[in-house]
């Protein structure tokens, strides 16, 4: 069942459409709650809720409207007003380390084929990993669109609600921020 | 434009053009010069092992319990504004119910005790108290009606669950 049809039989109350976008969406909508909020259980209820929130506005969802785009923007939303009340220092500033040393490297994994090669790129994941998660929200949630969720520039903008040269400029400025923090603690980006 | 200041303008750029947010003509230009500038292809270089980076860290899964507490939830909350909406029908009816009972039992009413005749002899100080009691009663039968289908549904839920 494509997306477009599992939407309209959703609209008309159907579970299994909704079973049917759960599982084609599951794991970046989980992914991206991930990223955002840091603490599994704090993904795990926002990813409840979103899908509760999807089920209750899918007969406002225009059809007109790209689904991945209307989809990410209720998550985003959830998440940044679920952030603006438990952490609301979050949405300005880079958290301490700690705070995030649970979700950091333990879900960390590579699939480059020899052991030495694997290594390396699990400990050049872990570094990466570990400074995305220093980013402030705003850039955190840029970068996974675009590098993760493989979203155009123009996607993004419609799920921020924001200009096109806000998003390039969040980009630009999270990924100097990445490189920064990796040249800082690890040295040489290599 | 010195030579400098090209290298500058294009290693301020290198960021948006691994992330591919540059139109076309600023990414061949990028391109051109990092064919023929090996510090600046050597910076290019290391941005990509960023986005690269990023493009390839690992995803997390949500766990199968996870999946099926949600499914379950949006399938209560979906149950319940269904049972929402039909309450809210069943209401709506109960009320038109109510009134054409109200206006139209009224002649059956006065029929029935007074004949046809008195029809068109109504005193109204006796009329209108009438109506009243009559009205009340009907609505109060509506209003039991409402109450006594919403604890029976109710009931079914418990059973449901």
């Amino acid at each position: 069942m494509g997306i477009e049809a599992a939407v309209l039989q959703l609209r008309r109350g159907d579970l299994d459409a909704l079973s049917t976008l759960i599982a084609r969406y599951q794991n970046r909508v989980y992914r991206y709650l991930l990223r955002l909020v840091r603490r599994p259980a704090e993904a795990e209820d926002l990813f409840q809720q979103t899908w509760i929130r999807v089920a209750e506005k899918i007969r406002s969802y225009d059809p007109a409207r790209n689904f991945d785009a209307w989809l990410f923007t209720l998550a985003r939303n959830l998440a940044f007003d679920h952030l603006r009340r438990v952490q609301p220092s979050s949405l300005d500033e880079p958290v301490d380390e700690d705070s995030s040393a649970d979700t950091k490297l333990s879900r960390l994994a590579a699939s480059d084929p020899g052991p030495h090669d694997q290594l390396l790129a699990r400990e050049r994941a872990s570094h990466l990993a570990a400074a995305l998660e220093t980013l402030p929200v705003i850039y955190r949630e840029v970068l996974s669109l675009r590098f993760e969720e493989e979203m155009k520039i123009e996607e993004i903008a419609d799920v921020l609600a924001t200009p096109l040269s806000t998003v390039k400029s969040r980009l630009r400025r999270g990924l100097e921020q990445i490189r920064q923090t990796l040249e800082a603690n690890y040295g040489e980006v290599q | 434009m010195s030579a400098r200041d090209e290298h500058a303008e294009i290693r301020e750029q290198l960021a948006l053009f691994v992330a591919g947010a540059l139109d076309t003509e600023t990414e061949a230009r990028i391109a051109r010069h990092t064919a023929s500038c090996s510090a600046c292809a050597a910076q290019l270089e290391r941005w990509q092992l960023i986005s690269g980076g990023l493009r390839r860290l690992p995803t997390p899964q949500p766990s199968p319990s996870l999946i099926a507490r949600t499914r379950a939830q949006v399938a209560d909350r979906i149950a319940e504004r269904a049972e929402q909406r039909q309450n809210r029908t069943v209401l709506i009816l109960l009320v038109c119910f109510s009134w054409i009972v109200t206006i139209a039992g009224w002649p059956v009413f006065r029929f029935i005790t007074g004949g046809v005749f008195s029809l068109l002899d109504i005193r109204f100080h006796q009329a209108w108290l009438l109506f009243a009691i009559f009205s009340g009663l009907t609505w109060l039968a509506g209003g039991s009606a409402a109450v006594l289908l919403s604890a029976r549904r109710q009931q079914e839920r418990r059973f449901a669950l």
